[in-house]
């Protein structure tokens, strides 16, 4: 009782191990934070009591993007203010890119992140 | 009855993105796009960009991949120049010879680097296109030295990209300062002594004579001195690609004389990106922006006018440099600020300078703090008031100031 899947559009059929990443009260509604689960550096965004789950580098030049701005679904790099929906993963602006999608679920108050 | 057509002159950053958005809109007539470059439209910030490994490939800067422009029916003409323009009877004329009808015309041809008049060499540079990059790189790829004159965005870019890449590297510019043109003194020394601490040899107040490529060698002769390089890169700013408009109704003036909606003096003709000297209602004077962002921008809104809307361009502008492993992000204009704030430490690193007009936030400059221009940019473009001693204070959350102006009155 209690699972509720959370994932990503992409990376259903993507093999790896689930690890947890972080107590989901630790990850406040709209609010972002970089965890390390494995070797990945992970951003988890909870917009609404949605949780997502991306690998932590901007698909532009590979920036870190828990330093950027998110502004209810709309996430910003800092670096070059390349845009992105959280909800879905895809860009803004540009609209002809995506953050990678990490398969992501909350069970029993905490995150869990298939990386791998 | 006809279809509509509309042709985007320069297939560059600005025509993608008319183009993007004039289908994006719903315009379904033919829509052309035509370049003198043979590629798509790409993104040239990177060309300046660090210089990690293999010389930059077109593939890789793409602004939509080539099957986009077949899946959204846009033709483009890559390779041939617009020759001839006639605004009566809304042709354009390209370098093959054919003729293409237009209803609707989007002048987006950017600019080339500006020349030393009577300098030539295979090792005199410019850049402005990947092919150009690919040239500088290539001969950089052996040694250097190279020689860059200009410090303005472009010079130091490239001087940072080639000297973290092993090459020696001198930077020459006349102004008593790196990025005076668009930077303060204080920032311009900044970069100096950044540059500087690289290796970099950073020559400022320094006019040059001469320049004579002998052999392999290329002489440049200061007032101060002769330096011997490489390669030398000429990065003296750009003249804007207007001679299509030579004896067309089109008004230019070092650019396309454009409106806050990005039209032309003729019906029908907008412009936008570097071309275009567009008058901006924040500002209140003509403004020609050689950025990336604002060539994106300004096309959206020219596209959107195109069919029909009115929407006014007074983007605030915004841009960025990336130099060693630094960034540095600028958004509005100083202009006429009476006080400025600095957020963050800047003997230590990071910092932002918040510029005000009154209680009024006009601009925000960021040197490793792009996050305070996410925010910045907002409430620069709202016309926020915003409290100094806020902006100061490390521990106030820029988005709540930002929350605040949404209410009641400013």
């Amino acid at each position: 009782m209690g699972a509720v899947p959370e994932t990503t559009a992409e990376g259903a059929d993507r093999v790896g191990s689930w690890a947890r990443a972080l107590d989901l009260d630790e990850l406040w509604e709209g609010e972002m934070t970089a965890v390390t689960v494995g070797a990945t550096s992970v951003l988890l965004v909870n917009v609404d009591g949605q949780v997502r789950a991306y690998v932590n580098r901007c698909p532009h030049q590979e920036w870190a993007l828990d330093e950027g701005d998110l502004d209810g679904r709309t996430l910003t790099c800092s670096r070059h203010l390349w845009e992105f929906d959280v909800l879905s993963g895809e860009g803004i602006n540009p609209d002809n890119c995506r953050l990678t999608g990490l398969d992501c679920r909350v069970e029993d108050g905490a995150v869990l992140v298939r990386t791998g | 009855m006809r279809r509509e057509r509309i042709v985007l002159v320069g297939a560059g950053r600005a025509a993608a993105a008319a183009a993007a958005t004039l289908r994006r809109e719903g315009f379904d007539g033919d829509l052309v796009v035509v370049g003198d470059e043979p590629h798509p439209p790409y993104r040239r910030p990177p060309l300046s960009k660090a210089w990690d490994g293999a010389a930059p490939c077109v593939d890789d800067l793409l602004v939509r991949d080539a099957e986009w422009y077949g899946t959204n029916a846009v033709e483009l003409i890559t390779g041939t120049r617009a020759v001839a323009l006639d605004c009566a009877s809304r042709q354009l004329t390209l370098a093959d010879g054919a003729r293409l009808g237009y209803d609707r015309l989007l002048l987006a041809t950017g600019g080339r680097p500006r020349r030393l008049p009577g300098v030539r060499g295979d090792r005199i540079h410019h850049l402005r296109t990947v092919a150009d990059a690919a040239a500088l790189r290539e001969q950089l790829a052996g040694d250097g030295p190279l020689v860059v004159l200009g410090g303005g965005f472009l010079g130091c870019e490239v001087a940072a990209a080639a000297r973290a890449s092993g090459v020696e590297v001198t930077i020459v510019e006349m102004a008593p300062t790196l990025l005076s043109r668009a930077m303060s003194p204080e920032l311009g020394e900044l970069f100096a002594a950044l540059h500087r601490s690289r290796g970099v040899t950073v020559l400022t107040g320094e006019r040059v004579d001469s320049v004579v490529q002998a052999g392999d060698q290329v002489v440049v002769r200061t007032c101060a001195q002769v330096l011997e390089c490489a390669a030398l890169l000429v990065a003296i700013g750009i003249s804007r690609s207007t001679e299509l408009l030579a004896g067309t109704p089109v008004a230019c003036d070092d650019g396309v004389l454009v409106d806050e909606f990005a039209a032309t003096s003729v019906p029908g003709v907008y412009a936008a990106g570097d071309v275009a000297a567009a008058h901006h209602p924040r500002y209140g004077r003509r403004v020609r922006v050689e950025h990336d962002d604002n060539a994106v921008r300004q096309a959206t809104v020219a596209a959107r006018n195109m069919l029909g809307a009115r929407d006014v361009y007074d983007d605030p502008h915004w841009f960025w440099s990336d130099q060693f492993e630094h960034n540095l992000q600028m958004v509005g204009s100083p202009e006429g600020h009476d006080r400025s704030v600095v957020r963050g430490s800047p003997g230590e690193g990071a910092f932002s300078v918040f510029h005000l007009r009154g209680d009024r936030l006009v601009s925000v400059l960021a040197f490793d703090r792009g996050r305070d221009v996410v925010t910045g940019r907002k409430l620069v473009a709202a016309g926020a008031t915003v409290a100094a001693e806020q902006l100061e204070d490390d521990a106030v959350d820029l988005r709540r100031l930002l929350r605040r102006q949404g209410g009641g009155p400013s």
